[in-house]
């Protein structure tokens, strides 16, 4: 125990952790927009933030040319960089995510058929892209260029606010409130919110079920190229397996929100990145995962629908 | 016929076609030649480090067939990825491999512990290029390789001494931070590094950061908050440089200093500018040192590797002790184990190897000091 | 798609008593000659290169059927969604390597021990956790899973990340000596294990239990409405599936001698999963077949040794997409109100 470091640092471990929190936030939209309208454990929604981490090195790399080890460079140019990379990563998770749709649920949905088979292909898809990105790289590990240099506004109270974690958090809010409007305001975001509510219902109002879906897979994946274009910018790396630990814990912050329910998200992702955090800060790193799971039980015993979830009459099961 | 036995008689012509497609079985063994296994891992997340060391056994061996020799040896791969789950699947097949006399490997101490029950009942000899846990030749510890284990470098009670003495290299009044990854390797090597640290310096913390986490930023934090000025990383490559560069990007301009674990040809390549400077130790002298340039370039020319990674110079030999052996004529399992128990071998750098009991080298083997400068790891000296 | 498993229970309908006991007798037979199977000429293309055969066959194949059809039990039996199920067969493996190690307890007294503690832990886990629904069990029980595996890292009474090494094996029985000569011995312990579960199973599946596992997975507002105590229901199951995986992880300590926590990771629990789903979920056959398969294919391909895990992923997906409800389905009446649930 160690609670010297908690007052000593405290806004410090603050900013890390609403910085991690939202990047977690980002990516659990890819399971919380899926498990909204379809009530599926979207599992290769991992993988595509791990293909996405890796299509901004490509990008970087191969597209721009910069190599791993070059100067930080600025201005327009470094402007032009970066949007290319959060867009292309973007792009190519949604239409990732959309093919994996395609691939993994499209055909066993028109079956009809139990959650779990969907949940398998769903693996099935999750190793297969992995593994595959495992072979491209030989298993090693990759680092992205640091264009971005990281320089900081200043410190306050200990809390450090570098140029990477404000764009961070700025961007990821803006995100999340533009989605939040979309959802709640336009036509679409209206079909989307009337399957989730029932599908049937939804599909005699004359909704096109397909479409619905693959727009939310859709936006899932791109709040998660989001999140690997974050990601890539404050930790410069990735590996095959990137997506596992960071997979996982986004599936925790959209339960620990409230699965299927986008503020629940939002929510879910800053309390498990604050959580871990002064976890690892009192007890240690090693105790992290511990507590965080300790208190996911805790809040479902107390909220069995998480911290925004619907009422249990409602869920489906 | 009625309906049933004609959906017996489709089962049994199903299962006879299946039995049909035969394989045949491989023709019997060679006349002169045995098998030598390299185990370790050559797929999954640490795949560097078998990948580095596999030229030195592939080398040492072209060698030794280009001799023209009357037993030829032959180099099979086994892959245990350096998991211990893996290498408990594998340990018996290679057992069961009766061509196999001999194991250079495993890479990991985890890999090496699922392996040995498997080995010591076949009592296949191993000579490891890289498992340092110190529990490997303990004569007491319960997971012993006791009699088959043995390995051609310093183990990590002398290794952990030596990170400590590089990461206080002119450091005044240093203060530790020790941070391991919850492995097998790592925090046995923090465990050893304690003693030593308190005795150069202070402790003023400790931390276990499981392998594979992504983000480092709460325990450089803590790093910060305690005050420490040498840091010291027991882990691998690819969390040794998350770490390295989350400290950097937080403030920290103390010492960075890891171990062998940390020390592989990618390291510079994934720190970046963040790990200019980064101390490493490693129970290696780089095979390039110690070898003409002639013996280089003959390295180059069997194995396609131009600068000889981490552990080649110990793979090398490993490999040269089961040729040693064969040499003398020793084929079966039973004499390369008490050939290699006995016997005293040459090693590349012109010291000699003999085994102890438990397997160790008798009077130690060197740890050498690296540094990162620019792009590459430059070897120091012996630490 | 022609439901295999309804043909044959068609067939199987048809026989007379004397005709099922030989036939079951016959397999029984068959399955344990399979060790062999290797080393027959005819047979020979099963071998797997690299790792031994016979060793596959204890684990991962063997291991894995019995712990597909633990998790079977809760999955498939009752319809609850199981992501840490490694947790029981960590416990079992931890139980057998601590109490032989420090008490010198043999494995068959172990064994027993070990099981009551996996159900424990499962009751332990089941009583919060089985009040939720759907995916948030499924969440629950793989934060249960990863806890007991941090937990075992972080001890010192479980050696930390070294585990457990030293782990005797079974002593003999009937002149049957269980070590790593004799990996058939093994073999015809888990086959033995094996069909005890299955007759386990079997037993339950016709009788009360049965029943309510059944009532409960079609709907189970309306289970609790005719009057079915569903939370001990479906506590029983998760139990029961607990004691399963801890036998299994009793044997396999007592197998591969050194246990360490990187050996019951999430990964196990999803396999074990698909194993359930891939052959036939709520099918005892199916389950059976499907863990076969998917735990002897990953070694007979290892030669291929880079593509393995993409062609196992390939497979997952395909087989998924072309059999949706598993090689063996369960029976059509049951699949039926399944859907019209939907």
């Amino acid at each position: 125990m160690n609670f010297s470091v908690v007052t000593s640092q405290f806004w410090a471990l603050c900013l890390q952790g609403v910085a991690l929190g939202l990047i977690y936030s980002l990516i659990s939209l890819g399971y919380t927009m899926v498990y909204g309208v379809l009530r599926l454990i979207n599992f290769a929604n991992s993988e595509v933030f791990m293909v996405g981490t890796f299509s901004i090195l490509f990008i970087q790399v191969s597209v721009l040319g910069h190599a791993v080890n070059v100067d930080p460079i600025h201005g327009i140019q470094l402007l032009g960089a970066l949007l290319l990379s959060l867009v292309g990563a973007m792009l190519v998770c949604a239409l990732l995510a959309m093919l994996v749709e395609l691939v993994a649920y499209r055909r066993l949905r028109a079956h009809g058929t139990n959650r779990l088979a969907s949940l398998i292909s769903a693996i099935g898809t999750s190793i297969f892209l992995s593994e595959s990105f495992r072979i491209f790289t030989h298993s090693r590990p990759q680092t992205s260029p640091r264009l971005l240099e990281k320089w900081t506004f200043g410190e306050i109270a200990g809390a450090n606010f570098r140029i990477d974690t404000v764009m961070a958090i700025v961007a990821s809010i803006a995100i999340f409130f533009a989605l939040d409007q979309f959802v709640n305001r336009s036509r679409l975001g209206a079909a989307i919110r009337a399957v989730s509510m029932s599908e049937e219902n939804s599909r005699l109002m004359g909704i096109n079920l397909n479409r619905v879906v693959t727009l939310t897979f859709a936006i899932g994946g791109l709040t998660t190229g989001a999140a690997a274009f974050f990601y890539t910018t404050i930790y410069e790396n990735t590996q095959f397996n990137v997506g596992f630990n960071l997979g996982i814990a986004a599936f925790t912050a959209a339960v620990l929100g409230g699965i299927g329910n986008l503020r629940g998200a939002f929510y879910g992702g800053l309390a498990l990145g604050l959580l871990e955090q002064f976890a690892s800060a009192i007890l240690g790193s090693q105790w992290k995962a511990v507590t965080v799971f300790l208190v996911l039980v805790l809040v479902l015993l107390i909220k069995p629908s998480g911290i925004f979830g619907e009422a249990v009459q409602q869920t489906r099961t | 016929m009625n309906k049933n036995s004609k959906h017996v008689l489709a089962v049994v012509a199903a299962s006879a076609l299946a039995l049909g497609t035969v394989v045949t079985s491989q023709a019997s063994a060679a006349p002169k030649e045995v098998t030598i296994m390299f185990q370790g891992p050559l797929t999954g997340g640490d795949a560097q480090l078998g990948q580095d060391q596999l030229p030195g056994a592939i080398f040492a061996i072209a060698e030794y067939n280009a001799t023209n020799p009357k037993v030829k040896i032959k180099l099979e791969k086994a892959d245990s990825q350096c998991d211990g789950t893996v290498a408990a699947n594998i340990a018996p097949g290679v057992a069961a491999n009766k061509k196999v006399i001999g194991v250079i490997g495993t890479s990991c101490s985890g890999e090496a512990r699922n392996s040995f029950p498997s080995y010591i009942a076949a009592g296949l000899t191993m000579v490891s290029p890289s498992a340092t846990a110190v529990g490997l030749t303990d004569p007491k510890a319960p997971d012993r390789g006791y009699p088959i284990f043995h390995r051609v470098l310093a183990n990590d009670k002398f290794q952990a001494p030596a990170l400590v003495k590089v990461g206080a290299k002119g450091v005044t009044s240093p203060k530790f931070y020790i941070v391991d990854d919850l492995t097998t390797y790592g925090a046995g090597l923090a465990l050893y590094a304690m003693p030593a640290a308190k005795k150069a310096g202070t402790i003023v913390g400790t931390d276990s950061v499981t392998k594979g986490t992504a983000d480092y930023s709460s325990v450089s934090t803590k790093v910060k908050a305690s005050g420490a000025n040498v840091v010291l990383y027991a882990g691998y490559t690819q969390d040794g440089a998350k770490f390295v560069k989350s400290l950097r990007d937080s403030g920290y301009t103390g010492v960075f200093a890891a171990g062998d674990g940390v020390n592989t040809s990618d390291l510079p390549g994934l720190t970046g500018k963040a790990g200019e400077g980064l101390r490493l130790v490693a129970p290696d002298v780089p095979f390039d040192l110690l070898v003409t340039k002639e013996k280089l370039a003959a390295f180059t020319k069997a194995t396609g590797v131009k600068v000889p990674g981490l552990y080649v110079t110990s793979t090398y030999d490993a490999a040269n002790v089961f040729i040693a052996c064969i040499k003398k004529g020793k084929l079966t399992r039973a004499g390369i184990q008490s050939c290699v128990a006995q016997g005293t071998f040459d090693g590349v750098s012109g010291a000699k190897i003999k085994f102890d009991r438990y397997g160790d080298i008798i009077g130690g083997a060197p740890v050498g000091e690296f540094v990162v400068k620019g792009d590459k790891i430059d070897y120091v000296g012996i630490a | 798609m022609i439901n295999i498993r309804d043909k044959g229970a068609e067939i199987w309908e048809t026989w007379n008593r004397p005709k099922r006991v030989a036939f079951v007798l016959i397999s029984i037979f068959f399955a344990g000659l399979l060790p062999f199977a290797a080393d027959w000429g005819p047979t020979s293309f099963l071998n797997t290169p690299i790792t031994s055969f016979q060793n596959v066959l204890v684990y991962p194949v063997g291991m894995f059927i019995l712990m597909a059809l633990g998790l079977n039990i809760v999955v498939g039996k009752s319809g609850l969604l199981d992501l840490g199920y490694v947790a029981f067969f960590a416990i079992g493996a931890y139980s057998q390597a601590i109490l032989s190690t420090k008490f010198g307890w043999s494995t068959w007294e172990v064994l027993p021990v070990g099981i009551v503690i996996a159900m424990f832990s499962g009751m332990l886990l089941g009583l919060p956790a089985l009040r939720l629904r759907g995916d948030y069990l499924a969440i629950i029980t793989l934060g249960f899973g990863e806890i007991v595996r941090i937990i075992a890292l972080n001890s010192k009474g479980t050696g930390g990340p070294n585990g457990v090494a030293g782990i005797p094996n079974p002593p003999a029985v009937f002149g049957f000596k269980f070590d790593l000569m004799h990996p058939e011995h093994y073999f015809w312990l888990v086959l033995g294990m094996i069909l005890l579960v299955v007759w386990m199973i079997r037993r339950f599946t016709v009788r009360r239990p049965g029943r309510a596992w059944e009532a409960i997975r079609q709907d189970e507002d309306v289970a609790a409405l005719m009057g079915v105590n569903t939370l001990v229901y479906k506590l029983w199951s998760f139990v029961i599936g607990a004691a399963v995986g801890g036998a299994a992880g009793v044997l396999y300590a007592s197998k591969v001698m050194v246990i360490s926590p990187d050996m019951f990771k999430f990964d196990v629990s999803v396999l074990i999963l698909a194993c359930v789903v891939f052959g036939g979920i709520g099918n005892i056959w199916g389950v059976i077949l499907g863990a076969g398969i998917l735990a002897y294919l990953p070694d007979r391909i290892r030669f291929i040794s880079d593509a393995r895990q993409v062609i196992f992923g390939l497979v997952l997906i395909i087989m998924m997409n072309l059999r949706p409800d598993g090689l063996l389905p369960r029976k059509k009446r049951e699949k039926i109100t399944e859907k019209s649930k939907k």
